[in-house]
């Protein structure tokens, strides 16, 4: 059947866990991408085919021609058909990739192993590109801030505006707690060179969760063999499986994410 | 058109419609058992949605009502829509219904319009109420469109719970797929 092979592709897709990734289907990809050079093969064939019988001006031409035409015309929509197929499949896991780089992890190696398998060459390229994009925008955002020329102009309300926005970031980590608490709205001058505000600038992480919490510390309980002496930002923690730990939260994110802790309330 | 890239909108658009040609056609084999190569005018046969819809446009076929809104389909939503199993005829009953009114029969858009009236409260009804368990059944009448529907609800139903009772914020990326058993 026509561009059938696009359907089974996306139908793959489809069959998955919404938002959730399966294996790159290479085998199905490479016969769709088949599939296409065998329609543009007979497309092909029914043109010149037709601007030969045009030449030789046989007796039902334009009745033959008007049947040729259509048989090229459904080759042509299949191949546009299953074109569509492919730009959704890589599309729509292109995104779910995205999602990685803002949810789990920036680097390649931070993914768990059974998510890197099910990644394509390219996407890996992709991945990796998309979040030293991520990377370098967070870096710029936090520079532009401290040297633009702009910041000199503000006005006061603005500057609380921003450092208000900073703050609820800069909540999760202590230091920033207690550089946010100092400020003092009538009193605050502006200094690029000031160690907080350049402080401020590096808090700046956009992948990191948005809410100000109520504490910066939080409980965890470690649910997986995560090996001795790992470095947080103020200690270093043996965190062995089901022990229990009181962590800076922003320590605590990228592991609870990655699904080796889990938080406990109450 | 949807959107380019989405999914359900292909899937949905792989559907089958019966269609009469109303041209000859060369150098194609729609139909794979007779392996002539070309198609009379006037054969019937049944095409997916989108091809059928452009060579509608192009006056090659013309299309006719699918099984999914035939008269014991309609008889059957009139009598009770909420208990009709929609997705064994169509996963995409009603945006299939939708693209397929202009082109054969308006009255189709009636029919989707009272079926949906009905299964909708039906469908906010379960989700708010019945229990995983017992909604599989019901589950399986649904079309997709009503599935997202029902998973929406049910999404937002616990949202307000957790709202309500509190509960940790930071939590397994979703989208790492769910929890593997520890290992022994």
């Amino acid at each position: 059947m026509y561009a059938r092979k696009g359907y089974e592709l996306v139908k793959d897709l489809a069959n998955g866990e919404k938002g959730q990734l399966q294996p790159f289907n290479e085998d199905l990809f490479n016969q769709v991408v088949d599939q296409c050079t065998q329609h543009y093969l007979e497309l092909q064939a029914l043109i010149s085919y037709g601007n030969r019988k045009m030449q030789e001006e046989s007796v039902d031409v334009r009745e033959t021609r008007n049947s040729d035409h259509y048989g090229a015309l459904i080759h042509h929509l299949s191949l546009i058909r299953n074109k569509r197929c492919l730009m959704a499949y890589v599309h729509n896991r292109a995104e779910v990739i995205q999602n990685f780089a803002w949810k789990v992890g920036l680097e390649l190696l931070e993914l768990p192993e059974e998510i890197q398998e099910k990644l394509s060459p390219s996407e890996k390229n992709y991945f990796g590109k998309h979040s030293s994009a991520l990377q370098s925008y967070m870096a710029e955002v936090g520079i532009d801030l401290n040297v633009g020329p702009w910041t000199d102009h503000i006005s006061v309300t603005e500057r609380w505006v921003i450092m208000y926005h900073y703050a609820m970031v800069a909540l999760a980590d202590e230091e920033g707690y207690k550089a946010y608490d100092s400020i003092s709205r009538e009193t605050r001058v502006y200094d690029p060179k000031s160690k907080m505000e350049q402080e401020f600038a590096n808090w700046i992480c956009l992948t990191k969760d948005m809410v100000p919490p109520k504490d910066p510390y939080i409980k965890v309980r470690v649910l997986d063999d995560m090996g001795e002496g790992i470095l947080l930002s103020d200690k270093t923690a043996n965190l062995a499986r089901h022990s229990m730990h009181f962590l800076k939260r922003t320590d605590a994110e990228q592991y609870i994410a990655r699904g080796l802790m889990e938080e406990l309330t109450g | 058109m949807a959107n380019y890239y989405d999914i359900d909108g292909i899937l949905m658009e792989e559907e089958f419609v019966p269609v009469v040609f109303q041209k000859a056609i060369n150098g194609v084999n729609i139909d794979e058992s007779t392996e002539k190569g070309c198609v009379e005018q006037g054969s019937k046969t049944e095409l997916p949605f989108w091809l059928a819809h452009e060579l509608h446009m192009r006056q090659a076929v013309s299309i006719s009502v699918p099984t999914c809104f035939n008269q014991k389909t309609r008889l059957e939503i009139q009598a009770d829509a909420a208990c009709v199993d929609l997705r064994s005829r169509c996963p995409y009953f009603y945006e299939f219904g939708c693209k397929l009114a202009p082109l054969c029969d308006k009255s189709i858009g009636l029919l989707l319009s009272y079926a949906f009236q009905i299964r909708y409260k039906e469908v906010l009804h379960k989700a708010h109420t019945t229990a995983f368990a017992a909604a599989s059944k019901f589950l399986m009448l649904l079309t997709k469109e009503e599935t997202y529907l029902y998973e929406a609800a049910q999404s937002s139903m616990l949202a307000f719970k957790k709202w309500r009772m509190g509960g940790p914020r930071l939590q397994r990326a979703s989208i790492l797929g769910r929890k593997r058993k520890p290992a022994e």
